[in-house]
C-alpha cells in the first residue's frame, strides 16, 4: 500500500539535547511539500562531522536528526519536481546545488545558498518534517539520514546508478566525494609530485585515493595513531609519519625526508593546530596545502604570516570542489566501472539500532567508516 | 682612466643604526671577487621596505648601506662572471636566482634560498666589500644600492635592454614587479574579473596596472588616505573607497558594491588586519587574496578558518612570482614597447643627497616613488 501523501511513523536516532547519546524514536515524517523528497534510506555512514554536532563544534539546534551520508530510494516526491521520481536511486546532498544562485552560476564555485552548516534546521518554509513526541525535530546539514525516511529539497538530491550498492554508495554523500575532489579539483595534484595527507579517516584515505589517481609518485600519510597506517598504505600512502615519534615539528620530520619537496598537503582533522603544520609542512615558495577538516565553529586560528607570504597557497575546500547534482553520479558512475576502490574504507556495518555502538567505533579510532543499514 | 681592479671611494647613504637619519658619507667599495660584480648605481627607488629597516620592523646589521630598487651600469666583474659584462646596464636583484635551489628549479618558484631574509647583510664568503670611516658597512637585501657604487653577487644581477631609461626602470627592481606580477604571475587575474587592492602606494598601484593589462573589468582601490584616489584611477582603478567612510566592515561595503563577486584581492600594504580584511573581501568559495605587503617581522595573524574552509584561496606572493634574473629583462621590454606605463608611480625625481627629503615625503604620504638620482 503506498505511502505516498502520508505521514510516515518510522525510527530514527533522535539526539535531544547537546552531548546526549542517541534516542531511537518513533518520528512520523510528514509528506514532501512542493519541491520536496522523501526518501526511504538504505544506509547511512557515520562521519566525523555528526560527532561534531553531538559535541557541539558544530552549531544545530535540538532536538535534531543528524546523520548527512546516505543512500535510498525515493519514496514520493512533492509538486514541481522533476528531477527525481519514486524507485530512483538516490544520494542526499550535504551541499546542495540549487543552480541559480550566484555561486551554482559560477564554474568553480560550489558553496551554494542553500547549504545549511550554520544549524537552521528547516525546509525552505522554515519547518521541519519531523515531529517526536508531539515536538517538532530539526533536520541537520540539508539532509538528516540516520531515520528509515527524511526529506530533503529537490536541489539537495542527486539521483545515481540504480545498481550502485547501497553501503558503498553512501560515501559518495561525504567522506569519498570530499576527499578524492580536495585532491582532483582543489589541489590538481600533479603527476609526480609529493602530498601528505594530515589525518587518515575516512576523508583522508579518500584524499589519498585521488592523491594516487592524480600520479602523485609520494603520498605521506600522517597520524597521532598508528593503526590506521596499515589502511592508508593499503588505499595508496607510500609512507606514514606520527607526530608523537619525533620531537621537532612535524613540518620538519616531512621537509627532511623529502628533501624539502612537498608540493601539497592537506588539513583532514578539522583541527587548528594541525591546519598550521600542515600549511608549514609544503613548500614554502611554491606548495599548496588544502584545508578539507571543518574547523570548530567560531574558533580563531592565529599564525605566523610569512607562512604564506613567501609564497604559499592556502586553499579552503567544501565537498571536494564538486558540483553534487552535476558530479555524484559521475562519480559513482567511476565507481561501478572500477575506477576506484572503497572496500578499504568501509570498516564496519551494522543494523541501524546499533548506532551508539558505532560512534563508538569512531571515537575509539577503532573504524574507518561504519556504515548502518535499515532492515525495512 | 679605468677604475677596474682599484677599489672605489664614492658617496653613500650610510644608517649608522636603527631609526637614525642617513649620513652621506664617503665609502671604500672593494674590487668585486670572483661571480660578483660592482655596479655604477644611476638611479634608486625609495622603498617602504627600506623604511622597514630604518625602524627596525626588518632585521639588518647596522652599519648597512639600505636602497634595493635601483638600476646601474656594470663597472667592473669577478672572476667567473659570465652573464654581464662592463657597460652593461642591469638591474641588482633583491631576490636572486641561484637557478639551483628547490624554488628556482620549481617552475613555479621564485624564492631563491640566496635571499638575504635575515638581514645577514654580506656576500657568500661572509664578508662586506663596502668600508666607511675603517669599519665594515653591511649590505641590504643582496643589492645596496644608496651608494654610487655597489657589489652583488653574479645571481643577483641581470643584464636589460642597452636602451632602457635607468631612472624609470629601477622601478622594476622591486616596486612596480611586485605588484605587477601579483596580478598577473600569482593571482593570474582572469578579463572580466572584479579586483580589490588594498593599499595604494607604489606596489598597489602596480597591482592596478597588473589588473588592467590582465583585462579585469573593474578594480577597485582601497586606501584610508584619499589624497592616494586621484592616481590610483588614472593607472586603471575604476572606483575607491577610505574604510573610514563606513561603519560597517569593509568585506560587507566591498560585497554590497560589487553584488559579492569579488574575485581577487590584493594586500599592499603589510599590515595583519588589512590581510584578514583582504581575505574576508573576496568571494567565500571561488576568491583568491594575494599578499603583497609585506607583514611586520614576529608577529602573528589571528583570523577565523572558516574564511579559508569556504573554498577561498590565500596565497603569497614575493616579488610578484617572478624568477627575478629571468623575467626582470623581459618586464623591461615590454615597459619600452610601452605594454604599459607607470609614469604616474615617480612622482619625485631628487639628487642622491636630498635622500632624508625622499623620506619625508614617503612618511607624509606625499610620494609614490621618489626616484634619486645619482
Amino acid at each position: 500500500m503506498s505511502s505516498a501523501g502520508k505521514v510516515i511513523k518510522c525510527k530514527a536516532a533522535v539526539l535531544w539535547g547537546l552531548k546526549q547519546p542517541f534516542s531511537i524514536e518513533e518520528v512520523e515524517v510528514a509528506p514532501p511539500k512542493a519541491c520536496e523528497v522523501r526518501i526511504k534510506i538504505l544506509a547511512t555512514g557515520i562521519c566525523r562531522t555528526d560527532e561534531h554536532a553531538i559535541s557541539g563544534a558544530m552549531t544545530t539546534k535540538f532536538p535534531v536528526i543528524v546523520g548527512h551520508e546516505a543512500t535510498g530510494v525515493v519514496e514520493s516526491i512533492g509538486e514541481g519536481v522533476t528531477s527525481v521520481k519514486p524507485g530512483d536511486k538516490v544520494i542526499p546532498l550535504c551541499v546542495p546545488q540549487c543552480g541559480i544562485c550566484s555561486n551554482c552560476l559560477k564554474p568553480d564555485s560550489n558553496y551554494c545558498d542553500m547549504l545549511d552548516i550554520v544549524g537552521k534546521g528547516v525546509l525552505s518554509d522554515g519547518t521541519s518534517r519531523f515531529t517526536c513526541k508531539g515536538k517538532p525535530v530539526y533536520h541537520y546539514m540539508n539532509t538528516s539520514t540516520f531515520t528509515e525516511y527524511t526529506v530533503v529539497r529537490d536541489v539537495a538530491v542527486a539521483k545515481i546508478d540504480a545498481a550502485a550498492p547501497p553501503e558503498k554508495a553512501c560515501l559518495f554523500g561525504c567522506a569519498f566525494t570530499t576527499g578524492y575532489g580536495a585532491a582532483i579539483n582543489t589541489a590538481k595534484v600533479t603527476p609526480g609530485s609529493t602530498c601528505a595527507v594530515f589525518g587518515l579517516g575516512g576523508v583522508g584515505l579518500s584524499v589519498i585515493i585521488g592523491c594516487k589517481i592524480a600520479g602523485a609518485s609520494r603520498i605521506i600519510g600522517v597520524d597521532i595513531n598508528p593503526r590506521k597506517f596499515e589502511k592508508a598504505k593499503a588505499v595508496g600512502a607510500t609512507e606514514c609519519v606520527n607526530p608523537k615519534d619525533h620531537t621537532k615539528p612535524i613540518s620538519e620530520v616531512l621537509k627532511e625526508m623529502t628533501g624539502d619537496s612537498v608540493r601539497y598537503t592537506f588539513e583532514v582533522t578539522g583541527n587548528l593546530d594541525t591546519m598550521i603544520d600542515a600549511l608549514a609542512s609544503c613548500h614554502k615558495n611554491c606548495g599548496m596545502s588544502v584545508v578539507v577538516g571543518d574547523p570548530p565553529a567560531s574558533s580563531v586560528l592565529t599564525f605566523d604570516p610569512m607562512l604564506v607570504f613567501d609564497g604559499r597557497t592556502w586553499k579552503g575546500c567544501i565537498f571536494g570542489g564538486w558540483k553534487p547534482v552535476n558530479d555524484l553520479p559521475k562519480l559513482v558512475s567511476d565507481f561501478m566501472a572500477k575506477k576506484f576502490n572503497l572496500d578499504e574504507l568501509v570498516t564496519h556495518i551494522l543494523p541501524f539500532d546499533k548506532i551508539e555502538e558505532g560512534f563508538n567505533l569512531l571515537k575509539k579510532g577503532e573504524s574507518i567508516r561504519t556504515v548502518l543499514t535499515f532492515q525495512h | 682612466m679605468s677604475t677596474a681592479g682599484k677599489v672605489i671611494k664614492c658617496k653613500a647613504a650610510v644608517l649608522w643604526g636603527p631609526k637614525q637619519p642617513f649620513s652621506i658619507e664617503e665609502v671604500e667599495v672593494a674590487t668585486p671577487k670572483a661571480y660578483e660584480v660592482r655596479i655604477k648605481i644611476i638611479a634608486t627607488g625609495i622603498c617602504r621596505t627600506d623604511d622597514h629597516a630604518i625602524k627596525g620592523i626588518l632585521l639588518a646589521n647596522f652599519p648597512v648601506i639600505l636602497g634595493h630598487e635601483g638600476a646601474g651600469i656594470v663597472e667592473s666583474i669577478g672572476e667567473g662572471v659570465t652573464t654581464v659584462k662592463p657597460g652593461d646596464k642591469v638591474i641588482p636583484l633583491c631576490l636572486p636566482q641561484c637557478g639551483k635551489c628547490s624554488s628556482c628549479i620549481n617552475p613555479n618558484g621564485n624564492f631563491c634560498v640566496k635571499a638575504d631574509i635575515t638581514g645577514r647583510g654580506v656576500l657568500s664568503d661572509g664578508t662586506s666589500r663596502f668600508t666607511c670611516k675603517g669599519k665594515p658597512v653591511y649590505h641590504f637585501s643582496s643589492t645596496s644600492t644608496f651608494t654610487e657604487y655597489t657589489v652583488v653577487e653574479e645571481i643577483a644581477v641581470t643584464k636589460i635592454d642597452a636602451s632602457a631609461p635607468l631612472e624609470k626602470v629601477c622601478l622594476i627592481g622591486c616596486g612596480f614587479s611586485t605588484g605587477y606580477g601579483a596580478a598577473m604571475k600569482t593571482a593570474k587575474v582572469t578579463p572580466g574579473s572584479t579586483c580589490v587592492v588594498f593599499g595604494l602606494g607604489g606596489v598597489g598601484l602596480s597591482v592596478i596596472i597588473g589588473c588592467k593589462v590582465a583585462g579585469a573589468t573593474r578594480i577597485i582601490g582601497v586606501d584610508l588616505n584619499k589624497d592616494k584616489f586621484e592616481k590610483a584611477k588614472a593607472v586603471g582603478a575604476t572606483e575607491c573607497i577610505s574604510p573610514k567612510d563606513y561603519t560597517k566592515p569593509i568585506s560587507e561595503v566591498l560585497k554590497e558594491m560589487t553584488g559579492d563577486s569579488v574575485g581577487y584581492t590584493f594586500e599592499a600594504v603589510g599590515r595583519l588586519e588589512t590581510m584578514t580584511d583582504a581575505l574576508a573581501s573576496c568571494h567565500m568559495s571561488y576568491g583568491t587574496s594575494v599578499i603583497v605587503g609585506l607583514p611586520p617581522s614576529a608577529t602573528m595573524c589571528t583570523y577565523d578558518p572558516m574564511l579559508l574552509f569556504t573554498g577561498r584561496t590565500w596565497k603569497g606572493s614575493t616579488f610578484g612570482g617572478w624568477k627575478s634574473k629571468d623575467d626582470l629583462p623581459k618586464i623591461v621590454t615590454d615597459f619600452l614597447a610601452k605594454k604599459f606605463d607607470f609614469d604616474e608611480l615617480i612622482t619625485h625625481v631628487l639628487p642622491f643627497n636630498e635622500i632624508e627629503e625622499g623620506f619625508n615625503l614617503l612618511y607624509k604620504g606625499e610620494s609614490i616613488r621618489a626616484v634619486l638620482v645619482m
